[in-house]
């Protein structure tokens, strides 16, 4: 039968937000995201690539059948709760944490990057249909049902398998062996779960109680998460290998990079995962009805211009202060999400670029009062990361700020290396895994920014994922020989 | 969730916890420390398992009140009650190595982190002697020590009601510095040890720096998640900025930078006060 030729609607539906001037005085989510009606005029959009072909789907790390689960919604005009169930278990398949991944991800680099639609006008809202079949399904109860379909029923009898960490490779991997019917134990340092989601991105972007159901869904799942344990001190990697019958390791990158310069030891100069540390897991916004105290002034410098940048000069702006953020090269090469460096600028944080810090000045009583920055130029040139050569001038400025955060990277945690000294490394702290992202210890597992460094949330759930298909093949063919 | 075991006031503002914690217990050596958080809106501070027992699972916690969370703690919880995280053990060891003859002293509550080392050391077979200035009311552990160790010499000083606390505290450093200085005169030691407030640490160290003494120190500066993934804790150590949590908490004394660190511990003084001022008013609304 012939089809229509598909109507093209090049622009997208909206998601509604707060109002600049409401949201800078709280940490409320400032995307208010879509209702069915306007999820579904957004589907509509959709043109429907067939799945063994759809880019989109190619461009999502953990390959959801995105055209599957819009058709799901649009099949159901009339029955939302129908068509927000079929449309979340398509997502499951393959991605047990929507809600989170469809406000974190950088969907404009990922799925949303080669959509069709975005050739002849804007790509479908990808992330934002994401997140609204996920938010429907918590809200409306669709979950539990869907759940009981997902437990598989056979109580982990496949085998046993310990996950160390909790952030998005470790959930995502211990997600997906539990739907294949392992027994997964979660082993987490902090006394939360969710890693950089719970401590590091902001509840301005992903509040803590939808992070806090993504994660008891996992929990119902028959996922059992160990908090307080600090795998290599607390047990060690070779006591995990005796007791389980394969280890992941997604211990992330989370030793934050310090400038090497004059005065980086004075008062109110802050790493970017202290600061939202502070904030976002113990809730110092809060103080004193919460016990931990966040010390910030009037004039607020954040250096750096990745994500973990705009969170913090966003979260300080909430806590009262001005802020100027400022990076070494210019307004095109900030690695921050397009979104968050808009909502940034919207709120009223300022940029200063081409500028490198090179001494912190303190006063009398060993506070901070300025940075003194060398002015840079950009080369024609790229590094071998694809970045921008930029050089010194000699010229100097220098801003005053009273408080100053330091957003220039992060590095692994070398704790489980240390301790499990047969664990391959390279010489940045990272694991060294194979093909199936096996470590140098047979049976040990690992992924995310554990291997690749400071990177996304998707790309280390994409991990996860492929772990734990390594890791079923790999108990599989250990149970087949034995 | 781990449960207190037993609670008791041991001094004049010292609770001793014994609590149920089977995977610190088990693992734990001295030198390590442990990440607390006792309420649900509370903050993470660092404490010093004291003593524990691998088989039974529990260790002990001696708590000074200090600040609005172990004031909370010591007005709150109850035996039988549950501490909500205990993480850990957490930092290094320190080297379990023959020194010979060692001086280890205690500053205050210092003393109970001093006591599981020092402990260790003689066993090991090293001649300890374990030194506890403090207020006269707050004298911990004594019997415990002087069980434990070849000698153990605890210096009272009296609270003059009529000095202010700065004042009364300055007492204690002037007769840390002058009891270490009588002992180093009268005998020879292979190593001191140390853990108390940084200013007296310093002070401490100076008069031992004079004898050229090789000394060790362990740290306390803020703390917030203690696994090295936030720096708060850094302090600069032969040059080098290092992480207390998970480079420390011991390092040389020689190599310490002690104005920077005895700054940066004072960072949140004012807020610390603020967080004690309301909870004291909670306290005394609650009951009109």
């Amino acid at each position: 039968m012939a089809r229509a030729k598909p109507k093209l609607i090049k622009e997208r539906v909206p998601t509604p937000e707060v109002p600049v001037e409401e949201r800078v005085r709280s940490f409320v989510e400032v995307n208010l995201g879509y209702d069915f009606a306007s999820a579904l005029k957004e589907a509509e959009r959709c043109i429907q690539c067939p799945p063994e072909y759809a880019p989109c789907i190619k461009g999502c790390p953990v390959h959801i059948n995105i055209p599957g689960f819009i058709r799901a919604l649009r099949e159901n005009p009339d029955n939302p709760d129908e068509a927000v169930k079929n449309a979340l278990r398509v997502i499951w398949n393959d991605n047990t944490l929507p809600a989170v991944t469809g406000r974190v991800c950088p969907q404009e680099e990922q799925c949303e990057a080669p959509c069709v639609m975005g050739k002849v006008g804007e790509p479908i809202n990808i992330g934002k249909l994401e997140r609204f079949v996920a938010d429907y399904a918590r809200k409306h109860g669709i979950e539990e049902a869907l759940l009981r379909e997902f437990m598989g029923g056979n109580g982990g009898m496949k085998g046993k398998v310990a996950v160390v960490g909790s952030g998005p490779a470790g959930l995502t991997c211990a997600g997906e062996l539990a739907k294949m019917g392992y027994k997964v134990t979660i082993f987490e340092a902090l006394h939360k779960p969710g890693g950089v989601l719970i401590y590091g991105i902001p509840e301005f972007r992903l509040p803590k109680e939808i992070l806090e159901k993504e994660i008891a869904k996992l929990r119902e799942l028959g996922v059992e998460i160990k908090l307080d344990y600090i795998v290599g001190k607390t047990v060690t990697l070779e006591e995990l290998l005796e007791e389980y019958d394969a280890v992941f390791i997604g211990t992330g990158a989370g030793t934050p990079k310090l400038l090497n310069i004059p005065g980086i030891l004075l008062d109110r100069i802050y790493t970017a995962n202290e600061f939202l540390t502070r904030i976002n897991l113990m809730k110092a916004y809060l103080f004193p009805e919460y016990d931990e105290p966040i010390a910030i002034g009037k004039k607020t410098i954040v250096i750096g211009a990745g994500n973990t940048a705009m969170d913090a000069a966003r979260s300080a702006l909430r806590l009262g202060t001005e802020v100027t953020i400022a990076y070494r090269r210019g307004r095109e090469d900030m690695t921050a999400r397009i979104e968050e460096i808009q909502h940034a600028e919207e709120e009223g944080v300022k940029f200063e670029f081409f500028v490198n810090p090179v001494e912190f000045i303190g006063d009398e009583n060993g506070k901070v009062k300025a940075v003194k920055f060398e002015k840079m130029r950009p080369l024609d040139e790229r590094d071998s990361r694809g970045k921008r050569k930029i050089v010194g001038t000699g010229e100097y400025i220098t801003l005053e700020a009273d408080t100053v955060i330091i957003a220039i990277g992060l590095e692994p945690n070398r704790i489980i290396s240390e301790e499990a000294t047969g664990l391959k490394t390279n010489s940045d702290g990272t694991l060294v895994v194979d093909e199936n992202l096996m470590t140098s210890i047979p049976g040990v597992f690992a992924g995310g920014d554990a291997i690749r460094g400071e990177a996304t949330v998707i790309l280390a759930m994409g991990d996860g994922k492929k772990a734990a298909k390594a890791i079923h093949n790999y108990i599989q063919a250990k149970k087949a020989n034995a | 969730m781990y449960k207190i075991l037993e609670k008791k006031e041991i001094a004049m503002r010292n609770t001793w916890y014994k609590v149920h914690a089977p995977h610190v217990a088990r693992k734990v050596q001295p030198g390590q420390f442990v990440i607390i958080r006792a309420f649900e809106n509370g903050e993470r501070i660092p404490l010093t398992p004291v003593m524990w027992d691998r088989e039974d699972g529990w260790i002990v916690l001696v708590v000074f009140t200090r600040g609005r969370t172990t004031m909370r703690m010591a007005a709150e919880l109850k035996e039988g009650d549950e501490i909500l995280n205990i993480a850990g053990p957490l930092g290094n060891p320190v080297p379990m190595k023959k020194f010979g003859k060692i001086l280890a002293i205690g500053a205050y509550t210092g003393i109970v982190e001093v006591f599981p080392i020092a402990k260790a050391w003689q066993e090991l077979g090293n001649d300890v002697t374990t030194l506890n200035v403090t207020f006269e009311p707050m004298v911990v552990l004594k019997e415990e020590l002087e069980g434990a160790v070849s000698r153990h010499i605890v210096e009272p000083v009296p609270i003059d009601p009529n000095l202010d606390f700065p004042a009364n505290m300055r007492n204690v450093t002037k007769r840390l510095t002058e009891k270490v200085h009588e002992m180093l005169e009268k005998e020879g030691f292979d190593l001191v040890f140390m853990v108390g407030p940084a200013g007296d640490q310093r002070a401490v160290f100076n008069v031992v720096k004079e004898f050229g003494v090789p000394m060790k120190v362990d740290l306390h500066p803020i703390m917030v998640d203690g696994t090295g993934m936030c720096g708060a804790c850094r302090v600069t150590v032969g040059g080098e900025v290092k992480f207390a949590c998970i480079d420390g908490p011991e390092f040389d004394a020689y190599q310490v930078a002690w104005d920077e660190l005895i700054a940066r511990s004072g960072y949140y003084t004012d807020l610390e006060a603020k967080a004690m001022q309301e909870y004291m008013k909670a306290l005394q609304g609650g009951g009109q």
